[in-house]
């Protein structure tokens, strides 16, 4: 199992959000729907040890991660594409690219690899390489935020509502995109838009107030009759 | 880019400027010289301040620490000021270090003013432990080398405090050269602009803001070693070097480490063309403060316009 979230709860002061979390990841794509509010975003900051847990377990490939800081989760293999990009933007996207591979060990290794396969899913950033990220488009900085992640190699890739804030025809770019990637790595994605995320991922799990109501196989969550009326709008 | 309305206005004050330079050549020498002591001292404060945003207001007091270090490194080992610089430049480096983690670290995520009031605290703990260890005394060191000079026709100057803009200029294009084309440097950017960003792609962010902080400490330090050579040091003399490193960033614009280069030119030059006159002399203070002024209220209008 790539990643293992056992009984997780988490929270900011005394408001407790998330509670007993239950949730694997494999070799596959796996989606998290909810509505806002449902503590998918908490989930992946305590993943990434944004937010503390406070009791529970989070494994990846076998070890723990639960004490371990931000950018030691990061080294120890799961890159995030934030809700928000948080990417550099004073720096160009080479630069921007080249810091997500340079402080992990596994993405140091295969630099070059890395940035001939992010060109290949995003050529748009081959062609602005020398661009300040900071003036670039929302839908290019998205662009820009995944394939620093990819820069890593990481062996799990969480993305946080890579759709918020696109246009349809990048979303639907975007999803293509994610399709192609589950090939070659493992994938964790917040989403509230259902429908395209359906078509990228292979499992899914629905939250609702800050715990796991339902877990699915993407054909299955299709047509679940929850699903459908609460997120596909039918 | 300068746009093409303001060109006869830059070119007039540039052939005002010429002019009086040709009619009076000291104010150039002296005020390239002054530049350069102002600007190796205010760009390790751009480091920390304009890079990973820290504000630092014992800078000029951890200058006056090297200084005293460096002589007494120099009154007990008879060693050259220049042969400190190492030794006091790691001495700054760990203090700096430490000051970070014990201090500032725990304010980094609280509004700014907490950095003020802390750092201030800090510069007048230092000052007051100067005055108690040294006296208010000033201590002086001669050395043959500084008193070296040119002779241009008529024209006789002092040549070491040019020593100074040599180390401005390794200093600004130094630091550029780390911050763009190392892997380090650019880690210090991203901290510097997004810290959350900088943790997520792996980048150890409490770290980086405790080597900056040391490497600009370092720095500062070295410089306090090598101002032994030409000043004076007692108690209070890293303070008014605070101040004029803070104004010479805001001058220069919060982050561009090689503008800090300029606006001490301009501050150098302008100071030193006031002492050129006897009925201007005494404003030469007060010019530091009027450049400042101007330069951000022009800004401010500027911007206001865009």
């Amino acid at each position: 199992m790539m990643l293992e979230v056992k009984k997780l709860e988490a929270g900011y002061g005394k408001l407790q959000v998330l509670r007993a979390v239950d949730l694997n990841v494999g070799r596959e794509s796996v989606g998290l729907f909810g509505p806002n509010g449902a503590g998918k975003t908490t989930l992946i900051n305590t993943i990434m040890g944004i937010v503390e847990a406070r009791s529970g377990d989070i494994v990846l490939e076998g070890k723990s991660i639960n004490k371990l800081k931000t950018h030691e989760i990061a080294r120890a293999g799961i890159a995030l594409v934030p809700q928000e990009r948080e990417l550099f933007p004073g720096m160009s996207v080479a630069d921007n690219l080249e810091l997500g591979a340079a402080f992990v060990p596994r993405g140091k290794a295969v630099i070059k690899k890395q940035l001939e396969m992010v060109f290949g899913l995003f050529p748009i950033l081959k062609e602005r390489y020398a661009q300040l990220v900071g003036t670039m488009s929302g839908g290019q900085q998205r662009m820009v935020a995944i394939g620093r992640a990819l820069m890593a190699k990481p062996s799990l890739l969480i993305l946080d509502e890579p759709s918020l804030g696109l246009q349809p025809s990048i979303v639907a770019e975007v999803f293509e995109r994610l399709a192609i990637l589950k090939k070659e790595v493992a994938i964790l994605v917040t989403e509230q838009n259902v429908r395209e995320s359906l078509k990228a991922i292979d499992r899914g799990y629905v939250m609702e107030n800050g715990a796991v109501v339902l877990e699915d196989s993407a054909t299955g969550l299709a047509t679940n009759p929850h699903v459908i009326s609460a997120y596909l709008g039918i | 880019m300068l746009k093409k309305q303001s060109l006869p206005k830059v070119a007039a004050v540039a052939a005002i400027f010429v002019a009086i330079i040709l009619w009076r050549p000291t104010v150039l020498i002296y005020g390239l010289q002054a530049a350069g002591l102002y600007a190796s001292i205010a760009i390790p404060m751009g480091l920390v301040l304009g890079i990973v945003h820290i504000v630092n207001l014992a800078h000029g007091e951890i200058m006056m620490v090297a200084a005293y270090s460096s002589y007494m490194l120099c009154s007990w080992l008879g060693i050259d000021p220049y042969i400190s610089l190492i030794p006091v430049a790691i001495i700054t480096a760990i203090f700096g270090f430490i000051i970070y983690r014990l201090t500032i670290r725990q304010t980094l995520k609280a509004p700014e003013l907490n950095q003020l009031i802390l750092t201030f605290g800090i510069a007048i703990s230092l000052t007051q432990l100067a005055n108690i260890v040294f006296t208010s005394q000033t201590r002086k060191m001669s050395f043959s080398y500084v008193s070296a000079s040119m002779d241009i026709g008529e024209l006789s100057f002092g040549i070491y405090n040019f020593v100074f803009l040599v180390a401005a200029i390794v200093l600004a294009y130094g630091l550029k050269f780390f911050l763009h084309k190392t892997v380090a440097g650019k880690a210090a950017l991203a901290v510097g602009q997004n810290p959350r960003g900088a943790a997520i792609v792996g980048i150890d962010v409490d770290k980086t803001y405790g080597l900056i902080f040391a490497l600009a400490c370092a720095l500062v330090g070295a410089m306090g070693a090598m101002f032994i050579t030409r000043s004076a040091v007692f108690p209070s003399v890293g303070s008014p070097f605070t101040m004029k490193s803070f104004c010479l960033i805001a001058m220069a614009g919060i982050g561009n480490i090689p503008g800090i280069l300029g606006a001490s030119v301009l501050l150098g030059v302008s100071e030193n063309f006031l002492k050129a006159f006897r009925a201007t002399r005494g404003w030469a203070d007060i010019v530091f403060f009027v450049l400042i002024i101007s330069v951000i209220l022009g800004r401010s209008i500027r911007g206001k316009r865009a």
